[in-house]
């Protein structure tokens, strides 16, 4: 069922046997995982059905360097569903050279291999309504499917992965009547967590503080909790509950907020492509599961060891739209569009240099004249984007003239002095806010750089077309827009070290014992894949853990069998 | 000598297949009964009788010398309520009652959710079928020497209503993945099980009186039916059906979809296999809840073992792809 502290006594105590705190990807995955299971689960969530601007404004924070990283209050969305209420889509699992120890990535390693992520990766796909795990193009069609170039071959690249899109399902409004009718877990709305109270030990938690804007005050007391918040608010609470320990919780070795990561993602490169047009595809196959899937150019493990660099994917991308040179429609469509277009998603659409009154007319020229084509487009967008419950996922150009840039996205390496601390300005509920210091290293501008080398190189050498950059621009390039937005990773990360790290392998802190993670604050590396698909894999990891935990195997064996009479 | 055992609606889906496995069983003589004309028996088909199935006096002769009936009658709910009413006072005066395998339905819970097995009462409003067969459980109460079943969503080759009608939907992509409007589970069971079920009723000892579920044990949500049966038919890619067109095909055009039905049924039974298949406010509804048949009752009792659903999916699509034109085959698979 779901509840609202609005209509709970002021004072009022709740009693649980799980509590999640947080409603988003990764709490909603595990509340589902619980219903029916008779174990009591309580899932606290600040937020109320709809965006409320007083509850989202307790996101707010500060920005060390405002070019590198957005406002804290947006790429988030602190309400019922969470961040899935505005995601792109966009699934893929981490590789298996993510969760190793590279001596060529400071502070690799995981305390677990790929392998052990894999039954909840096969669980977390559908629940995302990606369809199923198959991330190959051979996998997932049983037909051939159009490369992204004829003829394109690399002992570089791959271009055989996928990544698949899910509607975006935004897990409030896809599972709400879920958490409405189970009878074992409650939801409870407008419950800000304020403090995470642990015994006077220091060992476990005892009770949370519970508030809402309207100044009632609650206590949560359960066996065990999760946070499964994102990882910009996970640092935020376990850093601002300092009553016991003195660091706040789990941070005896300074590392809760540090080695902060995002992705470092941009578009570079003029691409012309010396083949026919029809030999070029870089957009969207649809599976017969109906998912939109797209290949992408991903550099492959063995390189990445052989040259010391990180996880980094690219695909073919428009020219960019801000410039109206490129004299197309669709772009400068676009490009006007921007004023209705949300600001998650117009950032990196627009560019962030300020227009000239001649350029916004010669964009406008741009469609005058290629109304036509305008038009199209705006109908493929009403009718496979805006009214479509399975989106298009992103903007997809085909160039006649072959024309396209690069857009990738790489691995940022686990940084300590990329970090989230504590702001002294408080919230409306006497919360410090955060503040945002994201740094990214020489290392980061060393994978790019050679990463898109190595395309290029590859172009040339095959004879695929020109592939034109400045290789001084590279750092330019990948911190245009700042850090890519939204991917809130490693402000907690996980390891076997409580020295350099915060939760074990489980996903509990190390040194409290009934205190749990699920968010990708815990991923110690970022790989190159979106975060959300493995949050979801992680949470479903975590409930069936804490399912073993609490209601053993052999006992739900026996409750199970119900003797029938035939006589 | 074989026993007698007369199949009451032996010209609809379920009635025709038992027929067919009493036919071809080494033990039974049976003896189809129907509303509709049948042809005459022979060396390849068994007996045949017309009869209005709630008509007591000619129920009453057919009944003569039969030791066991199976009561497959369709129809409105009048014709369900009064034929059981019928079937149950004929048998109640006959001297040596025969074994009664009746058939109810899983429309008799009502509105319930969760596993619910035979014992369980039904919840919110029932349907008129609902309502109808729950009224026929009632009335053979009475009667001793009756076995019913229950099953969930019947489907297999020949199924119009759950494999033919859900087909052309599928190939037409007005069904597809529902999303939230698909999460209800779909209690399949397949007509060969179903079958399987009435004979093992018929003979077995100890199950009289009793009511048994049928369909999988683990049934799929129905976005995971729709999929598989889409995928098998070869209906696809599946297509993301948006909560707002449900709505507005079970809202808007299901009416006048289901009016031209009919009419067209007074004119033409060839007119109305070109029209659309409406998408009732009622399928919705089913297609939302979240009910899972028990059915350990019919596996202990009556020793069932249920048909893997990708084996009845692909025999159902073998059977419905011929029925296909092949542009609309080659229209679905085209990329898009």
């Amino acid at each position: 069922m779901i509840l609202d502290s609005h209509d709970l006594p002021d004072g009022h105590t709740l009693q649980a046997e799980v509590c999640i705190i947080g409603a988003g990807a990764a709490g909603i995955a595990m509340a589902l995982d619980f219903v029916g299971t008779g174990i009591d689960v309580l899932m606290l969530e600040a937020g109320g059905r709809t965006e409320e601007s007083d509850t989202q404004a307790l996101y707010a924070g500060s920005v060390v360097d405002a070019r590198m990283h957005s406002p804290p209050d947006r790429y988030r969305q602190r309400r019922l569903g969470g961040t899935t209420t505005i995601w792109g889509g966009r699934c893929m699992p981490f590789d298996a050279i993510d969760f190793e120890a590279r001596d060529y990535v400071p502070h690799s390693g995981w305390p677990l291999a790929r392998e052990a992520l894999l039954p909840y990766y096969a669980r977390a796909n559908p629940l995302c309504e990606a369809g199923e795990f198959a991330y190959t193009a051979e996998e997932a069609f049983h037909r051939p499917t159009r490369p992204i170039i004829d003829g394109f071959s690399s002992g570089n690249f791959t271009a055989d992965t996928l990544e698949r899109f899910s509607c975006p399902t935004d897990f409030a409004a896809r599972y709400g009547h879920k958490l409405e009718a189970a009878q074992n877990v409650r939801t409870l709305l407008h419950a800000n967590v304020t403090h995470v109270q642990l015994n006077a030990a220091g060992r476990a938690v005892d009770h949370l503080i519970v508030r809402n804007l309207r100044g009632q005050r609650f206590t949560v007391r359960a066996a065990n909790f999760v946070l499964a918040t994102g990882g910009l608010e996970v640092a935020r609470l376990l850093l601002a509950s300092r009553d016991v320990q003195q660091q706040g919780i789990g941070n005896q070795h300074d590392v809760v907020g540090r080695y902060y990561m995002c992705h470092i993602a941009g578009t570079i490169g003029a691409i012309k492509i010396d083949r026919p047009p029809a030999s070029v595809w870089h957009g969207y196959e649809i599976s017969d599961e109906g998912i939109y899937c797209r290949r992408r150019f991903a550099l492959r493990e063995t390189v990445q060891r052989s040259l010391g660099i990180g996880n980094f994917v690219g695909r073919l991308h428009h020219p960019r739209i801000s410039n109206p040179e490129h004299r197309n429609a669709v772009l400068s469509l676009l490009f006007l569009a921007q004023l209705i277009i949300p600001y998650e998603y117009r950032v990196r659409l627009a560019g962030a240099e300020s227009t000239r009154l001649a350029e916004w007319l010669r964009h406008i020229r741009n469609v005058v004249l290629g109304s036509t084509d305008a038009a199209g487009f705006a109908w493929h967008m009403l009718r496979d984007r805006r009214l479509a419950e399975r989106k298009f996922p992103t903007i997809i150009i085909h160039s006649k003239a072959n024309l396209y840039s690069l857009d990738f996205h790489a691995e940022q390496q686990p940084n300590p002095s990329s970090r989230v601390g504590l702001s002294a300005e408080p919230d409306a509920l006497g919360m410090p806010r955060i503040s945002v210091d994201w740094r990214y290293t020489a290392g980061d501008v060393d994978t790019v750089s050679r990463a898109v080398a190595l395309l290029a190189e590859d172009f040339r050498r095959q004879r695929i077309g020109t592939f034109d950059y400045d290789p001084d621009s590279v750092e330019t390039e990948m911190t245009r827009y700042g850090a890519f937005g939204g991917h809130h990773i490693g402000t907690a990360r996980m390891g076997a070290d409580p020295r350099s790290s915060v939760v074990n392998a489980d996903c509990r802190l190390h040194d409290v014992g009934n205190l749990f993670i699920a968010s990708s604050a815990t991923f110690p590396t970022s790989s190159q894949a979106n975060p959300t698909l493995t949050v979801v894999a992680f949470a479903l990891r975590l409930s069936a853990h804490l399912k073993s935990l609490m209601r053993p195997p052999q006992t739900r064996a026996a409750a199970a069998v119900e003797p029938l009479e035939c006589a | 000598v074989k026993p007698r055992i007369l199949v009451l609606g032996a010209t609809g889906f379920i009635g025709k297949r038992v027929l067919e496995a009493l036919w071809s069983s080494d033990w039974a003589l049976p003896i189809a009964a129907s509303r509709r004309r049948m042809k005459h028996a022979g060396a390849d088909r068994p007996e045949a009788v017309q009869l209005d199935a709630t008509d007591a006096g000619q129920l009453r002769r057919a009944m003569e010398g039969v030791s066991g009936v199976v009561n497959c009658v369709l129809g409105d709910s009048r014709t369900i309520v009064e034929g059981a009413r019928a079937l149950f006072s004929v048998a109640g005066g006959m001297p040596q009652p025969p074994r009664i395998v009746h058939f109810s339905s899983l429309a008799i819970y009502g509105e319930a959710a969760g596993d619910v097995d035979e014992s369980a009462a039904p919840v919110g409003r029932l349907s008129a079928y609902g309502a109808a067969k729950f009224e026929t459980e009632r009335l053979a109460a009475a009667n001793p020497s009756v076995v019913t079943l229950r099953p969930g969503i019947v489907y297999g080759p020949g199924g119009a209503q759950w494999s033919g009608r859900i087909a052309q939907l599928l190939y037409a992509h007005r069904l597809g993945d529902l999303g939230r409007g698909g999460d209800g589970y779909c209690n399949l069971v397949y007509i060969d099980d179903v079958a399987e079920a009435v004979l093992r009723a018929l003979r077995l000892p100890n199950v009289e009186s009793k009511a048994f579920n049928l369909s999988l044990p683990d049934p799929p949500t129905w976005n995971q039916y729709l999929g598989r049966y889409a995928a098998a038919l070869g209906a696809v890619p599946v297509k993301r059906i948006s909560q707002r067109r449900l709505r507005l095909e079970s809202k808007l055009m299901a009416p006048p979809q289901k009016i031209a039905e009919i009419l067209a049924g007074k004119l033409s039974p060839r007119l109305v296999a070109r029209l659309p298949q409406p998408i009732p406010p009622s399928l919705v509804r089913l297609f939302q809840q979240e009910i899972r048949m028990k059915v350990g009752l019919a596996e202990q009792c009556l020793g069932l073992r249920w048909t893997p659903l990708e084996e009845g999916l692909s025999r159902t699509a073998a059977w419905y792809r011929p029925k296909v034109s092949s542009s609309v085959v080659a229209n679905s698979l085209a990329p898009r």
